[in-house]
């Protein structure tokens, strides 16, 4: 298959190519939003969005498999495989397709796979989720309803296992939907590397009154990704988005977002640390929208970057837009190298250059791993950090 | 036996020449302080002995036990046992204090063919040196200087001298914003590190720290040169007559 392809194609052209009924909601808010995006879209200005749609891929066969139990819930190349005992997890139409996303591939994902993932995250619980990739040249598309009960608290770690997924083209994303006066932390660490893939993940993230979620990405590592967040608050709900990002040789990976306030005291907090080797382009392209409605909320967003190399670029654009006056907003961005007299510093006392620079990334990184409540995932992902980044470093 | 021997030492900070053929020497076993009036040269005769980045030496060289170290690297010079107290040393935040100074310690302990000292067997050490240094004990465990008073960043340095114990000390104002247990403190840990091999050179404005620390001879810097040296009796002149009184010796 070739996105390509489906370029200037009418609804009905599309639907049929795709053998999908032209009724399909998703497949026509995609054409509605001008089909395929291109470099000129809101979304995808900063990725190399067209070499991806141009590729020539395997589609693949997302037919239910038999679960097996097991700790963690498992998906690999889009179907379930794994889930732990009194999970549910089971295939459905997604009946909650946002209305108004910014990323015309999320309507694409949704029209090419019509019955989603979903996960009942049910009672105070941990969920790991592992998506595991072992197709290459192919691509690996699939979309996963996750929703819990009101006043309930749960945690899920995400991460991502890849073999042979050379030249891979992965779409997946969440319609997360989080309950009144419940709390919903997901942790994703993403370190595949080397494996020349490109990610897009495109979610939507509903969180109902009083409720609070807090999304944590270590985005590590080669390769690229991007990930793309809409949030919706209600009134009173909360969003904690913290997103780290290591990347080295010619990667390019970060975040587009859109957090919009659409209940009266809602509030938003978003920060990005981003450090930047080789070649690579870090993304911060990151909006908060405060409707009419919303009045006083809080919004704070904060980007900071630092450059390890001349070749290094960071794309960082915090952004505004504000409808009201009772609010208090707040939003930065620095881009930098590492400090010339804390090296000399750290340097003076005997630790060579190099180590001396290892030790103020890790610091620079650390202040956002610390955020981590459970301590034995803080060390995973310290850990892994020290492993993608002393591989490059060395 | 002469540790440090600065000769006709010609440095500048940008386009502007500080030191104008500057001559030292710092003998073995001996305390050396320096004083002079501000903007004379004095921290950055300092940074120049440790290799800081933003000086760069035009003419002369610095001998450290008979060899040339102006083109070492920063951190070889303090592995050879050079030690510079800075005189605002610069905060690093999510940097371990205790993490930060294990590292420095090995890094010399490895280049002089030392064990490395694991994380307990360092604890012990340094503890010892806390207390006699009046240092809280959760001052280790919190980010290198981050939001450390003036003087507790001292006492820091002079536990970053303690736990390195080097060759050479160079100590830039290290009595400035002490209170007086401070100052008594810091005092009795350099005094500690006297042991007729380590040359001292003191940097200071006042002669209450060299009441503690007995000096040997006192150096006047005026505008990038030493201009008078002499014993500990010249510190009553200068602060009696000020640094007009002082001729140009050289
Ligand atoms: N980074 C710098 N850039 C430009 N000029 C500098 C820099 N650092 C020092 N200087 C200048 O070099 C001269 C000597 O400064 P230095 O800090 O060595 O003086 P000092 O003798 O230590 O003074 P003080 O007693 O005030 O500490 C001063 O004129 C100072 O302004
Ligand atoms: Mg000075």
């Amino acid at each position: 298959m070739r996105l390509n392809s489906f370029k200037n194609k009418s609804l009905e052209e599309l639907a049929t190519l795709l053998a999908i009924s032209p009724q399909n909601r998703p497949l026509k808010k995609f054409i509605e939003m001008g089909g395929l995006p291109s470099k000129k879209s809101e979304a995808y200005r900063y990725f190399d969005i067209e070499s991806l749609l141009d590729g020539e891929y395997e589609s693949l066969d997302y037919t239910p498999k038999v679960v097996n139990e097991g700790e963690e819930i498992v998906i690999e190349n889009g179907v379930i495989t794994t889930a732990p005992q009194g999970v549910r997890v089971y295939y459905e139409p997604c009946e909650q397709i946002d209305d108004d996303h910014f990323d015309p591939l999320y309507y694409l994902s949704h029209a090419l796979y019509p019955r989603t993932i979903k996960i009942e995250v049910d009672g105070d619980r941990e969920l790991k989720i592992v998506h595991r990739f072992t197709k290459s040249y192919a691509i690996i598309n699939y979309r996963i309803v996750l929703f819990n009960q009101a006043n309930r608290h749960s945690t899920i770690y995400e991460s991502f296992e890849g073999k042979l997924v050379q030249n891979s083209f992965i779409m997946y994303g969440y319609d997360m939907h989080i309950a009144p006066d419940s709390s919903f932390r997901v942790v994703k660490l993403q370190t595949l590397q080397n494996q020349n893939y490109s990610m897009l993940a495109s979610h939507k993230i509903n969180v109902e009154k009083n409720g609070s979620c807090i999304f944590k990405s270590f985005d590590l590592g080669g390769d690229n990704a991007l990930q793309l967040i809409k949030v919706e608050l209600e009134e009173y709900a909360h969003i904690d988005a913290q997103h780290l990002l290591y990347l080295n040789d010619d990667s390019k990976r970060g975040t587009v977002s859109q957090i919009i306030h659409k209940g009266q005291h809602s509030t938003s907090n978003q920060e990005a640390k981003n450090i930047l080797d080789g070649a690579s382009r870090g993304i911060f392209d990151a909006l908060i929208k405060v409707e009419h409605s919303a009045k006083y909320t809080k919004a704070i967003q904060n980007s900071k970057a630092i450059l390890l190399h001349e070749k290094a670029y960071m794309v960082s654009k915090p952004q505004l837009e504000i409808y009201i006056d009772e609010l208090e907003a707040s939003h930065g961005s620095t881009t930098g190298q590492l400090d010339p007299q804390q090296l000399f510093y750290l340097q003076s006392r005997g630790i060579s250059a190099i180590e001396a620079r290892k030790m103020l990334v890790i610091a620079f990184a650390n202040t956002m791993i610390e955020t981590i409540r459970d301590s034995r995932h803080q060390e995973l992902i310290r850990n892994e950090f020290d492993k993608v980044f002393y591989s490059k470093e060395d | 036996m002469i540790t440090l021997d600065i000769q006709n030492l010609e440095a500048k900070i940008g386009e502007k020449q500080i030191l104008k053929g500057l001559n030292l020497q710092l003998e073995e076993g001996k305390v050396h302080a320096i004083m002079g009036p501000n903007g004379a040269g004095k921290s950055t005769l300092s940074k120049a002995i440790v290799g800081h980045y933003d000086v760069s030496i035009v003419g002369g060289d610095i001998l450290f036990k008979g060899k040339s170290i102006k083109d070492m690297e920063p951190e070889e010079r303090a592995k050879e046992g050079i030690f510079l107290s800075f005189q605002n040393p610069v905060e690093v935040p999510g940097v371990n204090n205790a993490y930060f100074l294990r590292t420095a310690l090995n890094a010399k302990r490895v280049h002089e063919g030392k064990e490395e000292l694991n994380a307990a067997e360092f604890l012990r050490l340094m503890k010892s040196h806390l207390s006699e240094l009046g240092m809280k004990p959760d001052m280790i465990s919190r980010s290198l200087n981050e939001g450390f008073s003036g003087g507790e960043k001292k006492r820091n340095e002079i536990l970053q001298m303690l736990i390195l114990e080097p060759d050479v000390i160079i100590l830039d104002e290290i009595d400035s914003g002490l209170d007086i247990d401070a100052l008594r403190a810091v005092s009795e840990g350099i005094n500690k590190m006297k042991d007729g091999k380590r040359s001292f050179l003191v940097i200071t404005h006042y002669s209450r720290i060299l009441d503690y620390i007995e000096p040997d001879y006192i150096h006047v810097l005026k505008d990038g040169k030493i201009v008078k040296t002499a014993g500990a009796e010249l510190v009553a002149q200068l602060e009696e007559e000020g640094y007009d009184s002082i001729a140009n010796e050289q």
